[in-house]
């Protein structure tokens, strides 16, 4: 009778409970492939989830889970947020989506936004940087250092995304200089920071005085350039600190203000499954860490060429563009246009290397 | 750097983790236990060494620390296959997947941190030589040491009695135990010997060639280091070829690629592995001579009786 009459209290404060805790909270749910690390693509998404809970609203909770494999155990995550009563969810990697959109067919009350996707429904937006803007003025600045005209490329995957930032370094060295040769090594892997640094040092070892780290999440490449003396560009965060002779500048992605932006929405009720693709002009792409090395006309070019592509006068894949075979592809006086930046499956002129089909 | 120096350092770095790693592997199994945590026990010894370096700072204790953090993950394991008569492979996995998850977790206030690469150890006189001089003679100390382990237990399993004693309790532990050895004390230290050796593995990476710590930092050469065991027919000299060469074709595949030849960059990136397999495979043509070397008893429960 009396344990009885505790269990009844008992459930009554855990119902009391959990009505407040919906009634108070809106809550955010956050899954990362990769580990949140000091710095990296993981933490400048865990950067936006920070921001969330301090400017979508007083209400607002939101958690991350890291370290979340594509398949079956992100569909469980997912289901895990949702039952915890989780209102909007960020996927944080593309093979996340078709789990994210079964989940969001199933919960038409939940609102998604998915990293790098393609597709939208009402409540299942998608959100991707253009790197390759950041990626122009980084080869523009790998250009005008180069002694040994070699500049090195490390890549993970040959996707669209990565193609696109090899192909705005690619534009830019040849507009800037010429004479100067771009190598690429693609790794085929994600992650292998290991191997990542042997490719840096095989781009060394042929003459390559400037590294770019393309999707690398740790300081792997830059570390390699520290050591051979060499510049690196890198990508997600800022690594000067991990290369600070090194790193000629970082590519870096801020998502608050877009995180944001879509947490109140979902919190309003008038979110809507958009595809945003976020540049230098939407903040979403942010160069930091320029080096002192660079003259200040130098930087002024860069400045320059940056403030082109956020106002618009300049497009980064503006033609004429000719491939590597010498086929033109983008004509005089057109833009490639977006579809066909995001689906990029060919290199242009002046890249020393190919793309694994 | 020059291309050629590149290419002999770049396979020294890349293959002395794998050989240590195997060496050890390759003597548990000799032994009869086939221990498939190698993965797990690297990333712990990764991370432990690179947490002791961080806060040490010295390189030793960190190889020393990371070699005996894997040593715990190898007694966990012994214990259970060799005591509890646990499945080997189920248990190898589950231990695997427990040191690769525990990495990661006590590593996570360091993760993609880095630090300054252990001192290398340029052998006199010879360090000097033209291109060979930097490439193959101006490395850490175990890069030297990989090779004459694998010397050493070539060496011990063809002429010592300790070897002898090791090759009987995976061939026949029965026999082993009716002529008076302790099968399972000869087993356990075998595995303690292979944590040991991964762990040491692990922390080469960490602290020695990478010089940074992350999650997944191991990136499954744990599984290469098993592979090269069994291509290497459970012969040291053979094992240590295979590593090299596997270290070689990593880094010729990276070379190839930044000199930009029209090559599918995927039919490179399996180079490794396909020429790993070739040359071992031709190495041991004779069917029958891998049966002779493979131990009889690898992955079997042994139940002592009296």
């Amino acid at each position: 009778m009396k344990s009885g009459l505790l269990a009844l209290v008992a459930g009554a404060c855990a119902l009391a409970m959990g009505a407040s805790a919906h009634a108070d909270t809106f809550k955010v749910g956050v899954l990362l492939p990769s580990p949140v690390a000091d710095v990296g693509w993981a933490r400048q998404q865990d950067l936006g989830r920070e921001a969330m809970e301090k400017e979508c609203g007083p209400d607002v909770k939101a958690t991350v889970v890291d370290n979340v494999s594509e398949g079956p155990d992100a569909a469980r995550v997912m289901n895990q947020m949702m039952t915890g009563g989780a209102k909007f969810i960020v996927l944080g990697s593309f093979g996340y989506m078709n789990d994210g959109l079964r989940a969001a067919k199933q919960h038409p009350d939940v609102d998604f936004i998915h990293a790098s996707g393609y597709k939208q429904t009402k409540n299942f937006g998608t959100f991707t940087a253009r790197n390759y803007e950041g990626f122009y003025l980084g080869g523009m600045a790998a250009a005008m250092v180069t002694k040994s005209n070699t500049i090195g490329i490390v890549a993970a995957f040959a996707v669209p995304e990565v193609v696109a930032e090899v192909d705005a370094i690619g534009l830019a060295v040849q507009k800037v200089n010429p004479d100067a040769k771009v190598k690429i090594i693609w790794l085929n892997s994600w992650f292998d920071p290991p191997k990542a640094q042997q490719a840096a040092r095989a781009l060394v070892s042929q003459g390559a005085d400037v590294l770019f780290s393309l999707h690398q999440d740790t300081p792997s490449v830059v570390n390699v350039a520290e050591a051979e003396k060499v510049y690196v560009v890198n990508t997600s965060s800022d690594m000067s600190k991990y290369g600070p002779h090194s790193v000629l500048a970082s590519v870096t992605n801020d998502w608050t203000d877009y995180f944001v932006e879509q947490c109140k929405a979902a919190r309003e009720g008038t979110f809507k499954g958009a595809d945003f693709r976020g540049g230098l002009a939407a903040g979403t792409v942010k160069m930091a860490a320029w080096s002192k090395d660079l003259t200040e006309e130098q930087m002024a070019k860069i400045k320059q060429a940056e403030e082109d592509i956020k106002s618009g006068k300049q497009h980064v894949f503006a033609g004429p563009i000719k491939d590597k075979d010498g086929k033109l592809r983008v004509k005089e006086g057109e833009n490639l246009p977006d579809p066909e930046i995001f689906g990029l499956n060919w290199l242009v002129a002046g890249l020393d290397g190919s793309i694994p089909k | 750097m020059e291309t050629l120096t590149f290419v002999l350092s770049g396979t020294l770095i890349a293959a002395t983790p794998l050989l240590i790693a195997a060496l050890g592997e390759l003597v548990a199994e000799k032994a009869g236990v086939l221990n498939l945590s190698i993965e797990g026990m690297m990333a712990l010894g990764a991370a432990i060494a690179f947490i002791t370096v961080t806060t040490t700072g010295s390189y030793w204790l960190a190889l020393l620390t990371g070699g005996l953090a894997a040593v715990l993950l190898a007694a966990l394991f012994a214990a259970v296959v060799l005591f509890a008569l646990g499945n080997q492979v189920a248990t190898g996995l589950a231990v695997g997947i427990l040191g690769v998850g525990l990495a990661g977790l006590i590593g996570k206030p360091y993760d993609s941190m880095t630090v300054a690469p252990m001192p290398r150890l340029p052998i006199p006189f010879l360090s000097d030589l033209p291109v060979v001089g930097r490439g193959l003679f101006d490395h850490v100390a175990l890069v030297y040491v990989a090779p004459i382990a694998a010397v050493g237990l070539w060496w011990m399993f063809r002429h010592s009695k300790l070897g002898l004693v090791l090759r009987a309790a995976g061939e026949s532990p029965e026999t082993t135990h009716a002529i008076g050895y302790n099968v399972i004390a000869v087993r356990f230290l075998a595995v303690l010997f292979g944590g040991f050796m991964a762990g040491v593995a692990g922390g080469f990476i960490s602290i020695a060639s990478a010089t940074l710590w992350s999650d997944g930092l191991i990136a499954g050469r744990g599984w290469i280091v098993i592979a090269l065991v069994v291509f290497g027919t459970w012969r040291a000299e053979r094992v240590a070829i295979g590593a090299y060469l596997f270290g070689f074709a990593t880094i010729g595949e990276l070379l190839v690629q930044s000199t930009g030849l029209a090559v599918p960059s995927q039919l490179l990136t399996s180079i490794p592995y396909i020429a790993t397999i070739a040359a071992i495979a031709l190495l041991s043509m004779d069917g029958r001579r891998v049966r002779l070397n493979a131990p009889v008893s690898l992955g079997r429960v042994y139940r002592e009786t009296q």
